[in-house]
């Protein structure tokens, strides 16, 4: 009883358990068990052979945080297939999938911008809410452009006001006649007003 | 100040190259805000090095992949002040709330199976761990009845040997009551005090990179794990792939602590947060998974 | 004072919605996603919560099936203010525990007058 040292420890060297090979990994992120599940998605890491598996996983899996898990694997690979592969679920009903989706997209300063133009011009309007959203965070040189010209052209209000939100943080005095002209555009919006309002007293005194 | 090559700053080039190589390696991200203490540990290590400028030390490093290079490199920028029983409130919550709720979840001292298990991580230079170990020994009534392994683990190399050795100055163990100091450490001369071997030999030591999934698969079954002021430090995917491997380490039910200024709640949703009357812990959800 | 908390990964849009309440007398407290809200629920009972739906770590359904699960456990009243208006939006948000469920943007009067009427008895300022 009392403090024990770990049983045997003698040799100091780790005892990690055998890593699965690569395919047993690939059939347990397909198991039953989500704990199975989220741990092989963790493993593999840098497969990239693992791709076409953990991207068909991201649409069908149940557990938040197995797909969390998936998530995080896929989204280090930041390469044209996953980020194509992961903003088709920006579209879903599931706002626990399309959020998690963007939030990883905002992780692939690589390979999201390519998908820009399209996402800029998608039919659907909450496909471009969460588009701003992605911007937000993406640390990309062209962030700040695609979200100004979102502001200055998406016929949706709700879009309008993502990409402001998402504009705010890195705006200066330059941008207030883009702001200005969204107030114009949607004269009815109390939200865009105000917040556009709220914010010029700081935009101008950094002139 | 001009900048040149050897003259212990970077051009933002090299800084940019730096930054994105360390973080690919070990998940920690500098922004130019650490610029200047950045440089100034490069400049350090460069000196300490065969090399004369950067780019040749640089690609040293890159090419031939030297680890003991890389390593000194990350025990220069990866920052290690820390003191006896730092944080108290955390221990106090440990031993008041924690701990009988794991023995409970356990089904009680008498029919636990293994140890209670917990981890320090990182553990630096040791103070964390040997300072659970005081607070267990001095304030737990259960610690005659139940088996405890502590472990301690840090991604550098030097911070372990130091933990190991385990012996403090007066600044590190002036929140350590004297007769604590008086029963369990040694004094080794210099206003040095080390820890007895009875409490070294019990702490096990682990080197180990928190975002490295595979190797901390070597950590299962933790009850509690205590990893403060890390992930802050970590970007986005670094500090969710931690956050994930914490998750693997711990047993269903099992508490993390973080740092005082820390929350889960711009990492990772996958543990459910639990108020105690010292703050948030956040647990290993027992449920399907 | 009723209390409430606003929550929106969206700075502008807790800016907006924090004003408009502190203005008719609520005390307003915000939080950035759902598991912020979360761990605000946790130390401070709240009267109202006022929840988005689309939010990094945890989105607003699964906030206020967190606020009504054991985890939390509060009865306040909740309502979601989406950007979306897809069907069966609204009913997923009641499925989860919302009282009311609205479409972005909301006009000042009808926020404050949607949040007196949630916490009728509390009501904004004494």
């Amino acid at each position: 009883m009392g403090l024990v040292r770990k049983t045997a420890s003698t040799e100091p060297e780790e005892v990690v358990p055998p890593e699965p090979s690569v395919e047993t990994l690939l059939q347990q992120v397909q198991d039953t068990d989500p704990e199975l599940r989220r741990e092989a998605a963790l493993s593999l890491v840098e497969v990239a052979e693992a791709v076409p598996v953990l991207l068909a996983r991201v649409g069908v899996e149940t557990e938040a945080r197995v797909r969390d898990a998936v998530l995080t694997t896929l989204a280090a690979h930041d390469t044209a297939t996953v980020a194509a592969g992961l903003a088709v679920h920006l579209a879903s009903d599931e706002a626990g999938l399309r959020t998690a989706v963007a939030e990883a997209l905002a992780t692939m300063p690589r390979s999201a911008p390519d998908l820009m133009p399209d996402l800029l011009a998608a039919p659907d309007h909450d496909v471009r809410v969460m588009t701003a959203m992605i911007l937000a965070d993406l640390p990309h040189p062209d962030a700040k452009t695609w979200l100004l010209r979102m502001i200055a052209e998406d016929p949706h209000p709700n879009v309008v006001t993502g990409a402001i939100d998402a504009l705010l943080p890195a705006a200066d005095a330059g941008d207030v006649p883009v702001l200005q002209a969204a107030v114009a555009r949607f004269p009815d919006d109390p939200f865009l007003r105000f917040t556009v309002q709220a914010a010029l007293p700081r935009l101008t005194g950094t002139a | 100040m001009t900048s040149t090559s050897t003259g212990g700053a970077l051009s933002d080039a090299d800084f940019e190259r730096f930054t994105e190589y360390f973080y690919k390696r070990t998940g920690i991200h500098f922004t130019s805000a650490k610029r200047y203490f950045v440089d100034k540990r490069i400049d350090t290590c460069i000196r300490n090095s065969p090399y004369e400028t950067f780019l040749t030390w640089f690609a040293a490093l890159r090419m031939a992949d030297r680890t003991d290079m890389l390593q000194q490199v990350i025990n220069e920028l990866t920052v290690n002040e820390t003191y006896f029983l730092r944080e108290d409130y955390q221990f106090d919550a440990m031993l008041s709330t924690v701990l009988p709720g794991v023995l409970a979840a356990r089904g009680g001292v008498s029919r636990m199976v293994g140890p209670l298990k917990i981890l320090s991580l990182p553990c630096s230079t040791g103070e964390e761990p040997y300072s659970i170990a005081l607070r267990l020994l001095e304030e737990w009534d259960q610690i005659d009845h139940v088996d405890v392994e502590i472990h301690g683990a840090d991604i550098d190399s030097e911070v372990l040997a130091k933990a190991a050795h385990a012996s403090y100055g007066e600044r590190s163990l002036q929140r350590v009551p004297k007769a604590w100091v008086n029963k369990y450490f040694t004094s080794v001369g210099s206003g040095r005090y080390q820890v007895d071997e009875g409490i070294r030999s019990a702490v096990t030591l682990h080197k180990m990179n928190i975002c490295d999934t595979a190797a901390m698969k070597a950590f299962r079954d933790f009850d509690v794990i205590f990893c403060r002021n890390v992930l802050i430090y970590f970007d986005e995917l670094s500090s969710r792939r931690a956050a994930e491997n914490l998750y693997g380490a711990l047993r269903p039910g099992g508490y993390l602590f973080l740092g005082h200024s820390e929350s889960m709640s711009r990492i990772s949703p996958i543990f459910t947060p639990t108020r105690l009357p010292e703050g948030i812990v956040y647990q290993r959800p027992t449920g399907a998974t | 004072m009723t209390r409430v908390l606003v929550v929106d990964d969206a700075a502008t849009v807790r800016l907006y919605h924090t004003s408009l309440l502190r203005e008719a007398g609520f005390d307003v407290a915000e939080a950035a996603n759902g598991l912020e809200a979360v761990e605000a629920a946790m130390s401070t009972p709240y009267d109202l919560f006022v929840v988005d739906v689309n939010m990094p770590k945890m989105n607003g359904y699964a906030c206020v099936e967190t606020l009504r699960s054991e985890t939390v456990g509060t009865a306040a009243p909740v309502l979601m203010i989406s950007t979306e208006d897809r069907p069966g939006d609204a009913d997923r948000a009641y499925q989860a525990g919302a009282n009311l469920y609205m479409v972005k943007p909301v006009d000042a009067e009808r926020l404050v007058r949607v949040a007196t009427m949630l916490t009728a008895g509390k009501g904004p300022a004494a």
